[in-house]
């Protein structure tokens, strides 16, 4: 009984335990410098005016932040929460360096010698190094500690994992969160860039929203040609997206554009149509 | 109802305001008379205006990058006419540059890019410059930043150096200041320094008091290429999807308002609007065609008619009228910093300023309030609100 008492204290005890924490502690030698920081969507161009958007378009929620000294070496660390998983990596998609792998730090993250971002579950970490050197070592404990402290999803979202990777630049799959391919109706969705042209894949709410969209879609492109792809599908050409493919599968609507000449446009999104869940 | 007439005619007239007058009183710096007047030509559905002392004709409807997704939208911009873009070393984590580099490279030569630095030292910034010409794949920009300075202490020697090394070594033929807050301390400290800068970028939009004409009409006249921003007024800054004022920004005809109001500004050279899709880019290449209407007008004053309980316009008449002594216009204005501009820690830094017994009074406390705004603001619902997020 006394056991039981005590191991469920113990479990009382960890999930009591501050979640998300950021602390210069966390690695031997380095201290706090200043307060800490707070900051919410009404007053994060306190902070990082002319850049603020970029996080609100991501449906950022609030920031916390501590900058860290050590000697002459300074870390910047902003923890923001997002509203959910798919915002936060979105957040993390469109700010990691494309041109460097993603690492399996949370749900995604990247070591540089001088920055450090990862996301896991809502959350999203940046760290800033100072002076210009290699800091990765400093950076990598401090990304290791902090990783430890948020629990949840530590998996990319699904639909990413749907692009077909024949021909996907790596990594490039990532979250538009407004106009993707730059038109309106298509609100929100994923994009993953090909050495032959760009993959889209957008979330309706219902099947039946998805068909008035593809309805709407047509209407834009003018000139079509049906093709057989999953519940509906078109061909068509764009001045500015080129050959381009859309298919309607379920509440999701997808395809290809900008496709290079000679490209089977139809091939290419039927691929990604059968991924599609 | 005066105010609402006059508030009304400040909108219809924008630039007929006697901003000249205020700029007497508020700026004290040389003004240089032989400033170059801009020039205004339109043609092919585009309108120009020559961008200050740096003779780069510009068209009046820029292209603002930093929250755009995808480049076809930035080149479809170029094909249409527009010249003028602009992004930043710090957005989307350095790849804005990228994507705006590789969007515009079959058309560099006819475009002008204007990037920045948030660097605080010279040679970081020298670093952020070679950073960002690699980047957007060109040999130099046409005009170069320095980024969010809202105090003229910000303006250092250094970041000056560092502005003019850049120009003599051809990476920049323009040397920039962007301001979100702080307007009237900054041009101050470039007007005092002007040999030294070519262009100013601040925020600007029909919801800011006159006064901010004056300064932009003292920029005008001090010679600086003048290019707003946030000339929507921030409508996806400040209110949020379900609020009232995100569905009057968000209705038809009110953002393209919003900007002709901008663009009529004949000091304000070329605007950066936020573009994120092809439609937006449609209705914004509008704005150097159609001109700022009576129907804008409406629009417009709807708007900060939607906005008045909240908008105090320090007119001083409720001064002295609060029992407790409150000074409730200042209190006003330093709420004003906080939700109207974003500027928090400004409001609440100037409000933690006020004598204790101010600090300490709480309007709930009350059970009647004796102060009327006479321009319908809700007085003591603001204090209150005031008090709650600053006290």
């Amino acid at each position: 009984m006394k056991r039981l008492a005590f191991l469920t204290v113990l479990v009382l005890v960890a999930q009591a335990a501050p979640a998300q924490t950021i602390d210069c502690g966390a690695v031997p030698g380095w201290r706090q410098d200043g307060p800490a920081r707070s900051y919410e969507p009404d007053n994060l161009f306190d902070y990082m005016n002319g850049n603020a958007e970029g996080y609100l378009i991501y449906r950022f929620a609030s920031m916390r932040g501590i900058t860290c000294k050590h000697g002459e070496d300074t870390l910047v660390i902003d923890l923001s929460e997002m509203s959910d998983p798919e915002h936060a990596y979105g957040m993390f998609s469109a700010t990691r360096d494309q041109r460097v792998p993603i690492e399996p730090i949370g749900m995604g993250g990247q070591v540089l010698p001088r920055r450090a971002v990862f996301v896991k579950d809502k959350y999203y970490l940046e760290i800033a190094a100072n002076p210009a050197k290699d800091h990765s070592a400093a950076l990598r404990g401090f990304v290791a500690a902090i990783e430890k402290t948020i629990r949840g999803q530590t998996a990319p979202p699904d639909q990413i994992s749907w692009f077909p990777k024949d021909g996907l630049v790596p990594d490039s799959v990532r979250l538009v969160p407004e106009s993707v391919l730059g038109l309106r109706m298509l609100k929100s969705g994923y994009i993953g860039q090909y050495d032959f042209g760009k993959a889209f894949l957008v979330a309706e709410s219902s099947a039946e929203s998805a068909a008035a969209l593809m309805t709407k879609l047509k209407d834009r492109v003018g000139q079509s040609t049906a093709v057989g792809i999953a519940d509906e599908a078109f061909t068509a050409a764009d001045k500015y997206l080129d050959g381009l493919c859309v298919f309607r599968k379920g509440r999701f609507i997808g395809g290809f554009a900008n496709l290079k000449g000679g490209h089977d446009a139809t091939a290419a999104a039927s691929k990604l149509a059968a991924s599609v869940k | 109802m005066k105010d609402k007439s006059s508030r009304r005619d400040f909108l219809a007239l924008g630039l007929a305001f006697p901003a000249s007058a205020m700029a007497s009183s508020s700026l004290s710096g040389p003004i240089d008379p032989q400033a170059p007047k801009p020039a205004i030509q339109s043609t092919g559905g585009l309108s120009y205006r020559v961008l200050g002392k740096t003779g780069l004709k510009v068209t009046t409807v820029g292209f603002g990058c930093m929250i755009t997704s995808d480049p076809s939208v930035i080149e479809k911009a170029a094909d249409l006419g527009i010249n003028y873009f602009d992004t930043a070393r710090g957005y989307q984590g350095g790849n804005n540059e990228r994507m705006v580099g590789a969007a515009l490279k079959a058309k560099r030569n006819n475009l002008f890019i204007a990037t920045k630095t948030g660097a605080s030292t010279k040679q970081e910034a020298l670093d952020h410059l070679d950073k960002s010409l690699s980047e957007l794949g060109t040999d130099h920009v046409e005009v170069w930043h320095l980024h969010a300075k809202s105090k003229a202490a910000q303006l250092t020697d250094e970041l000056i150096e560092a502005q003019q090394i850049a120009k003599k070594q051809g990476k920049i033929r323009f040397a920039g200041v962007s301001t979100h807050s702080g307007h009237a301390e900054v041009i101050q400290a470039m007007i005092e320094k002007k040999d030294h800068f070519d262009v100013w970028l601040p925020s600007y939009n029909f919801t800011m008091e006159p006064a901010m004409q004056a300064l932009i009409e003292s920029a005008g006249k001090a010679g600086f290429g003048v290019v707003g921003m946030k000339v929507m007024a921030g409508g996806f800054r400040r209110a949020k999807p379900g609020e009232k004022l995100y569905d009057t920004l968000k209705r038809d005809g009110a953002m393209l308002a919003a900007l002709k109001w901008v663009v009529k500004d004949t000091n304000v050279h070329t605007t950066i609007p936020s573009i994120t899709d092809m439609e937006q880019l449609e209705e914004n290449m509008r704005a150097m065609t159609v001109p700022f209407a009576k129907s804008d007008e409406t629009v417009l004053a709807a708007q900060l008619e939607h906005i008045r309980p909240l908008y105090c316009r320090t007119c001083g008449e409720c001064d002295t009228r609060c029992p407790k002594g409150l000074p409730v216009s200042d209190i006003l204005r330093f709420l004003s910093y906080a939700e109207g501009y974003g500027q928090y820690s400004l409001g609440r830094e100037s409000f933690l300023s006020l004598p204790s017994e101010a600090r300490d009074v709480r309007c709930g406390d009350c059970s009647y309030c004796s102060v009327r705004c006479p321009h319908g603001v809700k007085v003591a619902e603001r204090l209150g609100r005031a008090q709650e997020i600053f006290a």
